[in-house]
Parts: structure tokens; sequence; C-alpha cells
């Protein structure tokens, strides 16, 4: 008899979701599916639009990433020109990257996933959130929140708002970075980077506390992708794609993105609106992969600023060849932050990033053009087909959550092999599976595109419909 | 902790939704109105880092468009939710207030300014009603400043 325990919704993700997890005759679990339930057809409905519209149609997709969607739109508009952007340009969007790599893992860690850390498993849900991580440490979360607000800072300070600035154009940006917008973010910094130190030793002692966590959540062998520079250096914006084996092997380099479809396939499952992509010479589903923090620091040679570069060397201590455990992700994601907070702090020396030689201009000179950037969750692709006046006539939007998905469902399946036994549902596995996905920090708005939260739901269904288990929670 | 703005004003929605961004509107025009000591925030939704902009605020405003409710233009008074759960994009004043509370040390005195709202769909022409809301809601805000003894 085959049993399924269905979580819906998985809650302090973005968007809505449910997990099944299916069970065997013997009460085992035997596999989980991590099912997307909304549809939003971004990629649909943009038919039609000129493509410069784009970077400000798509960053509507999100409203936790929307400067990863402008960014990549814009670059896929650099491609149908077939331009090179002026460097000020390329600098500036860079920067704006490297805030918003900032504010989202700032989110994520803090906001998200510090309460797990910090309250334990056993503490109940309604305590077990931002507000219960104030009573337990408010210099902590008042300290998750301005770094928060500070990678807000420099996107406000490039693109005139926090949320959706009509900044990143086809062919380059609209504005420079002012000398009082250069103050502000120097000003800032030391606060940032003090914040940071304190988020790796909360990290340290999670470690030490969390071994269980590291074994069994989603650790197992894959591939990883990521964008590297010409020498293998950790790359945001720009760069080549490469993919490492868990060995840590590389067994594709320098890929130019605008190719990303000779090695890339998607598979379509008819219980999700979310897509998954997996590497075409390995084929579904064997081509898992898994992209985001975990995945650009598995797959780079180095971080290319000292003090990330002197983590990366502990990170790769806790693996052989490549960190495969996906509760690991944190820790990745603390090392990004301190390699943006690095690389902003060099930006500011740079004076280029004042010049006014912001834009190239032409019109269509190819008709097909990608743009890839790493949002933070992973590398983002949007593909645009047009017609000779700029008219869209396909989109392809490849995002991190699509591309970590198989990897969602087996690290959904190996914590609840731990945690599951006959027809119980153990409230310690339900808070450990939402806390495996939010590993992932996966953003549905993006994947599909939907919003918002709801109570958690959990189901235990025979195969023949009956329901032999149920919990609601909120 | 001393407040260092006299009245922040924060207009939140979504600008490209006809009537939900009217809260929007009426920020971006008080912002226009270039007033010391009063400070206004554009923004599509209350994100949790409002908070510390809320903590340094003596009186602080948040502009909504309501679409169930009154035909007119209300204006009620805020208080902190004792506690409750944020998410990174659905936040409410009053847990927005509770965060400033409780994170930065303290909340100011608030009230919610909600306009009626009567069509949703794509398009930055307001209805009918929610024009003349803003006008409303743009003269209450202007005696509010002459109460607190800037000029607007």
């Amino acid at each position: 008899m085959l049993n399924r325990i269905v979580i819906d919704p998985v809650t302090r993700i973005e968007g809505h979701a449910k997990i099944s997890i299916f069970m065997d005759d013997t009460g085992n679990v035997s596999d989980a599916e991590f099912h997307v339930v909304e549809f939003r057809g971004f990629e649909k409905f943009c038919e039609g639009r000129p493509f410069s519209e784009m970077p400000g149609i798509t960053q509507r997709i999100c409203g936790i990433c929307p400067v990863s969607h402008t960014l990549a739109s814009a670059r896929a508009g650099d491609a149908l020109m077939a331009v090179n952007i002026p460097p000020a340009a390329d600098k500036l969007r860079r920067l704006m990257n490297l805030g918003q790599i900032v504010q989202s893992h700032a989110l994520s860690f803090f906001h998200l996933s510090a309460p797990d850390f910090l309250l334990g498993w056993e503490t109940p849900q309604s305590q077990r959130n931002v507000f219960g991580l104030i009573n337990s440490n408010a210099s902590l979360a008042r300290a998750g929140i301005r770094l928060r607000q500070f990678g807000q800072e420099i996107i406000e300070i490039l693109g005139g708002k926090k949320i959706h600035p009509a900044w990143a154009v086809p062919g380059g940006v609209r504005s420079a970075l002012t000398e009082g917008g250069r103050a502000r973010i120097r000003e800032w910094l030391p606060e940032a980077f003090n914040t940071a130190r304190i988020a790796f030793e909360l990290w340290n002692k999670t470690m030490e506390t969390h071994q269980r966590e590291i074994q069994t959540f989603g650790n197992f062998p894959s591939l990883f992708m990521g964008l590297v520079a010409p020498d293998g250096t950790w790359e945001h914006h720009g760069g080549k794609l490469r993919f490492v084996d868990s060995s840590g092997s590389i067994i594709a380099d320098q890929i130019d993105p605008q190719k990303y479809y000779e090695v890339i396939g998607e598979s379509v499952q008819t219980t999700s609106y979310l897509k998954s992509p997996y590497y075409t010479p390995l084929g579904f589903p064997e081509g898992l992969y898994r992209v985001g923090p975990l995945a650009r620091l598995n797959v780079c040679k180095c971080m290319g600023v000292p003090r990330a570069d002197a983590e990366l060397e502990k990170f790769r201590k806790l693996g052989r060849g490549t960190v495969t455990s996906s509760f690991l992700y944190h820790y990745a994601r603390l090392i990004e932050i301190l390699a943006c907070l690095e690389y902003i702090e060099r930006c500011m020396n740079d004076n280029e990033l004042l010049s006014d030689d912001l834009r190239a201009d032409a019109g269509i000179n190819s008709f097909r053009g990608v743009g890839a950037s790493e949002a933070p969750r992973g590398t983002l692709f949007h593909d645009y087909t047009v017609d000779r006046n700029g008219l869209l006539q396909k989109v392809n939007l490849i995002v991190a959550t699509g591309q970590n998905n198989l990897a969602m469902n087996r690290t959904v399946a190996q914590i609840a092999r731990h945690y599951v036994r006959g027809n119980k549902i153990p409230e310690p596995m339900l808070n450990r599976v939402e806390a495996g996905i939010r590993c992932y920090d996966p953003c549905l708005s993006c994947s599909t595109h939907a919003v918002g939260q709801m109570p958690l739901h959990i189901r235990l269904v025979s195969a023949t419909g009956q329901v032999l288990n149920e919990a609601i929670r909120g | 902790m001393k407040p260092s703005t006299q009245l922040l004003v924060i207009g939140y929605g979504n600008e490209l939704r006809t009537d939900d961004g009217v809260g929007p509107r009426v920020a971006a025009t008080v912002a226009e109105w270039n007033l010391d000591g009063v400070e206004a925030i554009v923004c599509p939704l209350l994100t949790p880092e409002l908070a510390d902009p809320l903590s340094k605020a003596r009186i602080a405003v948040f502009v909504d468009a309501a679409v169930e409710g009154s035909d007119r233009v209300q204006l009620s008074k805020l208080e902190p939710n004792e506690s409750c759960q944020i998410m990174a994009h659905a936040a409410d004043p009053r847990t927005l207030l509770a965060l400033a509370r409780d994170v930065f040390g303290r909340a100011p005195m608030a009230w919610w300014l909600k306009i009626p709202a009567k069509k949703l769909e794509f398009g930055q022409e307001f209805s009918p009603e929610t024009r003349l809301g803003l006008a409303e809601a743009l003269e209450k805000l202007r005696g509010l400043c002459r109460s607190l003894q800037f000029s607007a």
C-alpha cells in the first residue's frame, strides 16, 4: 500500500508550495515531491512586448529579487543588440547585484532561517520566527534587519528605489553612483562587516550543535553549476558556466551562457508548475544539479577577496572535493555576504562608477539573446527571441528554484526517512522538512510565480484516498 | 532615544494597479512639500527594514488603499501588535510597529490613513472615488503638518 504525507503549505519561504511524502508498504519513506501549485505565466504574456520593456516587466515577478531579473533581462537585451556596454555601466550593474545578494542573503539567514538554529526544532512554530528571535537575541535581529537594509540602500542609491528600480536597460544603466551615494555606502560598510562577523560566530556555534542536520539535510552527491570568471574565480554577473561533480571534478567549463540550452534541458512534471532543469549529457533525472550559494562555492577556484577566501578554505574542509550537505547553504550564504561586502568596499575606490558614459545603443542585431546572472538563489537565465522590430516571439526564464527542484525533492525524502515511521506525523519531522526546504531559500514567486503564506496542512493519505492522519497548523 | 524625524509618511501599494497606487502617490506628494522634519517613503509593500526609520520618527502615518470599508478616507490610530510572524514581503503596519518597538527600542505614535479603492486592474489612472480620496488624504496630512507647526 502506498501512503502519502502532504505538507501544505510550506511556511517562511517566498510563495505557496506543498510537499508530498510517499511511503512504501512497510511504512518507510520511498520518495518525496515538492509541488508548486500556483501559476503566473510571465513567459507567455510577455510575448508581443518590445524587448526593451522586459527589465521593467520581469522584475515584477518578485519583490525579493527584482534586481536579479532586471539585470538578467538587461543582459539579454545587450545580446539582442549585440553591444558591449560601457565599462562603467557594467561595474554599476555589478555593484547593484552585490547589494541584491547581501539583502537577500540577510533576509534568508536572519529572518527566515536563524529562528530554526537559535530557538531549536522543538520550539512551537508560533514562537519560532523573527519575534522569537527578537526575544532570544534582539541585537542579532536588529543587526540582521540593518544588514538587509544596507543591501537595499545600495539598490536605492543606484536605482532610485529599493524595490523595482527602473534602472538597468538594454545597453547599460540609467544613472551613475553619486559622491553622496558613495559616502553613504562607505559610512555603512563597517557596521555591515561587523554584522557579518557576528553571523559567522553564530554559525560556528550552530555547526557544533547541528551535526545531525548537516548529515541529513540534503546531503547527497550531485552536480553543481554556477558562473565563474575566466580564471575560475567566483563570479556573480558575467563570466561563463561551469559544472562540477560531487568529487569536485570539472565536467563542463567556460560554457557561454548564450548556449546554455546545449547543456541544460527542462523537464515538466504534471504535479507542479515548477520546471525541473537538468544537465543534458546525463539526462533526466540523473542530470540533477544544484545552483546557488553552495554550488557557486563548489564550482569556483576562489572568491577573489581575502576574508571570504579564508572562510572558503574552512568551508572546503567540510567536504571531499565538494561540500554536499544542503544544510551548508546557510554557511555558503554567509561567505557570499562577506565576499560581497569586500567587493563593495573595493568598488568604493573606483571613480569609474561616477562616470556618465553609461549606455550603448543599437538596433536588433541578433534574433535571440540570453542574459545570465547569479541571483542570490542561483543562476538566472532570461532567453528572448524577437522579430526584426524587437517584439518578443518567445520567452524562456530558467530560475534558481526550478534548478534546485530535484535536489529539494531528494532533500525532503532524506529528512523524512530519518523521522517518519508508519502513519505518524511527528512534529519535529515537519519542522525539519520545512527547514530543509528553506536551506535552498526557494523563491516561488520567481519560479512560477506567486506570493503569500497560509497555515500548514499535513495529511497522511493511503493509496485508496483514505486519510490516515492529519495535522493542521495556524 | 529622541526621534530624529517629526513625521514619517509611508505610502505603500502597487503603482501599476490603478487605485492601489494611491498610497505611494500620497507619499510622493508629501516628499515634494520638502518640509524640515518630515520624511516620506514610497514603497510597494511593507518590509522589515522600515522598522528602523519608524523607530526614529515621532509620528508615523501609513497610507494605503482600502478595498473594503467606508467610501470616505479613514484615519485610525494604530497600536503595535503584541507579537506576530513577519514575512519577507507581507507585513502589516501594526507588525512593523511591534518590530520597531522590540528591535529598535521604540515605536512612534502612528495612524493608518486608508483611501477608498474601487478598481485594481492594471493601469495608473485612479478611479473618481480614489481621486477624491487622494485630495482628502492630502488635506488631512496638511492639517497634521500644520498642527505640528510645519507649513504645507
